[in-house]
């Protein structure tokens, strides 16, 4: 219930040039205004700080801004952005989904198992990673939604489950033989000096923006994470709305699943931990900008880019295996902490 | 005003609690300008004044929740400055509070709300002893009449029920103890006539026994019926300071809008005024000759409803017609409004709703009964009606937010153009419609709720407690809204425990008992002290006020 003393001031969410001024703000509030857009835009700052140090750093300042390292930085980190994409949709109405990271592993190494294994063409193994993503996100749905489960631990219940069976199908070993060379070809080419898996984020990133802040249906989700009951009595369908993020969230990770095979040619038993919990900070990093304190696709796509910028430099100047993780781990903690102040500040009281 | 004010100052030895020269801003919003209140000992204090005044900050720096930016806290001789002042320092210093939140917590069963307060009994090794727990809370309760287990989680009381538990935790203990202020915000908003009754009888038993008591109502009549002193707040200034003198009501509204109410009467038209002759019944007069010519159709028909506490309702409303349900907790006059708005499925009987163009499609969802021009004002505002992070322009434009998508995007001007519209169309005190809705007061937030609804000019309009915590000022503006749709043949269904209200804006009203209706009254025969028999003296139970009165001793 404690209160900061200011309320920052907050915009629809338009990435865009900065919106006009509230009409009715009629009190002379430029310095609450500015407070409130250095807090919208303060990680992008962070963003160019972090990028111009290594830039500069005698280390890492020889490979860090060349287009070669950005090329690999932007590739590497496709998957992770759009898997923080996938994350947030749940994200808004209130719910967790910690079974991305796992379906997003399921989906490549089915995708890569019915080439290897079964010899069937690239079309339909793709189709049916995808479609596996769906079907999981539809049982979460499913089970959060209409059952009221704890989404917390059904999806936690959900990756243990798909861990095991990524376990089962591929018996512990890489799939990486009769696997259609068109794939990979994909991953490693670019257009216009840019990674072509890179377009795929853009496009993913802007469909979800125009749905989350431009649509009726979005403005529903959003209202659904502030008070799901309120949002029942003015005639959103909530379950309906939550258990589609999940299905869309699902569809995303399958995308990030055979986005994953294409960059790196082979499929690998994992748990998809590794790959969930970066893509969770920039999610909870990108809480904290553009719309501070809500979930946003801006923001979380400045988030990614953060973190990897960070890391990237960090391993280029030379830091150990170990700061990557470390990193991780510390700013989905400040993250963390900063929405949870940010949450406050905005005065909430019920 | 100065002259009440001078007139005011008591002298110290009987000053239970002073604050002086209370300062709050909240960014750009000044909340407390300067205020001051004295208690004087073993009174009831009313502290009264229009929606946003700053009453609610007042009293959050009093019990250490906001930390004023100025100003001094005096509490029984002691004096705190307001920048070292804490939550400790209240309680220690015997300040028992009653928020307009409530500030319960909802998972939690009603005695762990209590003895988070209190504490919890512990035996030997910090057990903490249930038994004894729960008997104390079921004590409790039984003396505020709140027929629930202490084991039930506080989520799923109703409304009144909660205020209740809250009220119980602030005044559990120490009956006897005389240093104790109780600080009690808006504590009769959602209550029935019969519970608030049993509360201010609580409260002037302990103000008689020597205790201090601070009250914030807009129910006029209720704090100058109970209350010795008053202290007026306008725009978080303290305006009048009314020391043992019986003000009347128009007094303390002249107090609350500086606006003398011989120059501009409408604004003056509080509930209580209206019953002694002023030009609201005129008004409905008028709207009544018309309306039967006009359309005799009946917009809202139910029969034989079951569900929930409903055992056979029938009821019909027709075009242009305010229709009142009266009834104790637990009437079922929220099931009733919630059963029509398609949220809670009937068990069995129907509900036929004809909107503008034709009968409703049958099926029984909110989403069908909106398209139907169904609109419903829920009792409980925090849990069921707010969004309190997002932005009021949000919460205003969220039953319309189809009007404003563009293929392009959603129309944020057109969207913003309206919501400032209807904030100051409804008279909605915020620094801007970006700022979340939950920076603006009680009332303020219940205006954005009905202005939310009023815009989609529904043709049948279904209002529980819809000026819970509004201004007397505000109220009057809120009812020619609703008179204005009417007149523009909207059916309305109005629950209210507040029988004045009932009175004074319906012109047909249903008693609700045990989920059946058994009255109907209208015309003359519509008075606050008919409704109060209606509803109560004949419940089959043995009347009710002497019940309570053998608990309260
Ligand atoms: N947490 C907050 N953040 C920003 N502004 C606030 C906050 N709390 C209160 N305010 C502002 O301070 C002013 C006083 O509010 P307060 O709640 O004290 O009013 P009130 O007199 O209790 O009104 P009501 O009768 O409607 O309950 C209002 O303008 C309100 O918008
Ligand atoms: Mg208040």
């Amino acid at each position: 219930m404690s209160t900061t003393d200011t309320v920052p001031v907050r915009t629809d969410g338009e990435p865009g040039p900065e919106p006009r001024p509230a009409a009715r703000d009629r009190s002379p509030a430029t310095s609450r205004r500015l407070r409130g857009l250095a807090e919208r835009h303060a990680l992008l700052l962070l963003l160019v700080a972090v990028a111009a140090f290594f830039s500069f750093y005698p280390p890492s300042a020889e490979r860090f801004a060349t287009s070669a390292n950005l090329n690999v930085l932007l590739g590497n980190q496709a998957t992770v952005a759009l898997l923080a994409l996938a994350v947030i949709l749940p994200l808004v109405c209130g719910y967790f989904d910690f079974s991305l990271g796992a379906v997003a592993v399921a989906s490549t190494v089915l995708t890569a198992g019915l080439m290897s294994f079964r010899d069937l063409p690239l079309g339909v193994a793709m189709a049916a990673g995808i479609g596996l993503g769906v079907a999981v996100g539809f049982v979460n749905g499913l089970l959060v939604t209409r059952l009221g489960l704890n989404s917390f631990v059904t999806t936690l219940g959900m990756a243990t489950l798909l861990g095991g069976l990524i376990q089962w199908y591929t018996g512990g070993q890489t799939i990486q033989a009769g696997l259609d060379p068109r794939l990979a070809r994909f991953g490693s080419a670019t257009l216009l000096g840019i990674p072509q898996v890179v377009y795929v984020v853009v496009v993913v990133a802007v469909l979800l923006w125009y749905l989350l802040t431009q649509t009726p249906f979005g403005r529903g989700l959003y209202a659904i994470g502030s008070n799901p009951r309120s949002a029942a009595l003015v005639g959103i369908r909530v379950q309906r709305s939550a258990w589609t993020t999940f299905v869309l969230a699902g569809a995303i990770a399958g995308v990030v699943g055979v986005l994953a095979l294409a960059r790196s040619g082979s499929a690998t038993a994992d748990t998809g931990t590794p790959m969930l919990f970066p893509a969770l900070a920039a999610a909870f990093l990108g809480a904290t900008a553009v719309r501070p304190g809500f979930f946003n696709v801006v923001g979380t796509i400045i988030g990614v880019l953060f973190v990897s910028v960070a890391v990237s430099g960090l391993t280029l100047s030379g830091a150990s295996a170990w700061a990557s993780p470390v990193f991780n781990g510390a700013s989905l903690l400040v993250a963390v902490g900063l929405s949870h102040y940010l949450g406050r500040s905005r005065g909430v009281r019920t | 005003m100065s002259s009440a004010l001078a007139a005011a100052a008591p002298s110290d030895s009987e000053i239970a609690l002073r604050v002086s020269g209370l300062g709050k801003r909240f960014g750009a919003t000044v909340a407390l300008d300067g205020a001051d209140l004295a208690l004087r000992h073993g009174t009831v204090h009313a502290l009264v004044g229009g929606n946003g005044c700053g009453k609610s900050t007042v009293i959050k720096v009093l019990a250490g929740v906001h930390r004023a930016d100025v100003g001094r806290i005096e509490v029984a001789g002691r004096t705190w400055d307001a920048s070292d002042y804490d939550p400790r320092t209240a309680r220690a210093a015997g300040l028992r509070f009653v928020h307009q939140d409530l500030g319960l917590f909802p998972q939690l069963s009603i005695a762990e709300n209590v003895a988070l307060d209190a504490g919890y009994p512990t035996a030997t090794g910090s057990r903490v002893r249930w038994g004894a727990l729960h008997r104390r809370v079921a004590g409790l309760l039984e003396a505020y009449e709140v027929e629930a287990d202490p084991r039930t989680p506080v989520g799923a009381l109703r409304p009144a029920q909660r205020t209740l538990v809250a009220i119980c935790r602030a005044l559990q203990d120490q009956e006897a103890d005389q240093r104790l202020v109780l600080v009690l915000d808006e504590p009769t908003a959602t209550l029935p006539q019969h519970e608030s009754d049993v509360l201010l009888e609580a409260v002037r038993r302990r103000a008689d026994k020597g205790q201090t008591v601070l009250i914030v109502s807009h129910r006029m009549p209720e704090v100058l019926g109970v209350c010795e002193d008053f202290t007026v707040f306008r725009d978080g200034r303290t305006v009048a300071a009314l020391v043992g003198r019986r003000p009347t009501e128009q007094d303390l509204v002249r107090h609350m809008t500086g606006v003398d109410p011989a120059v501009s009467s409408d604004r003056a038209l509080a509930p209580g005024a209206i019953r002694s002759g002023s030009p609201a019944p005129r008004a409905k007069q008028l709207r009544r000759g018309s309306s039967p010519a006009a359309d005799p159709g009946v917009v809202l028909s139910v029969r034989g409803l079951t569900g929930g506490p409903l055992r056979g309702v029938d009821l019909d409303v027709h075009r242009g017609e305010i229709v009142g349900v009266a009834g104790l907790v637990g009437s079922g006059r929220s099931s009733l409004l919630r059963t029509v708005f398609g949220e809670l499925p009937p068990v069995s009987g129907s509900v036929d709703v004809r909107s503008a163009d034709g009968p409703a499609r049958p099926t029984q969802d909110i989403g069908s009964r909106m398209d139907a021009g169904v609109a419903l004002v829920p009792e409980d505002r925090a849990g069921e009606a707010a969004f309190a992070d997002l932005a009021v322009r949000d919460n205003l434009t969220v039953t319309v937010r189809r009007r404003y998508w563009r293929p392009w995007g959603m129309d944020t001007r057109a969207e913003e153009a309206d919501a400032g519209a209807l904030v100051d169309r409804y008279g909605v005190r915020t620094a801007s419609t970006a700022i979340p809705l939950a920076a603006l007061s009680g009332g303020n937030q219940q205006k954005v709720v009905l202005a939310r609804w009023l815009q989609r000019t529904p043709s049948l309009l279904l209002l529980d407690e819809p000026t819970q915590g509004v201004d007397v000022m505000s109220r009057a503006d809120i009812y020619a809204s609703v008179r204005e749709a009417a007149a523009a043949g909207c059916a309305v269904l109005v629950a209210s425990s507040d029988l004045l209200e009932l009175c004074s804006l319906c012109d047909r009203v249903v008693v609700l008992r045990d989920g059946r209706i058994t009255a109907d009254v209208a015309g003359d025969d519509l008075t606050p002290d008919g409704l109060t028999a209606l509803t109560q003296l004949t419940a089959d139970t043995p009347p009710r006020s002497a019940a309570h009165q053998g608990a309260i001793r």
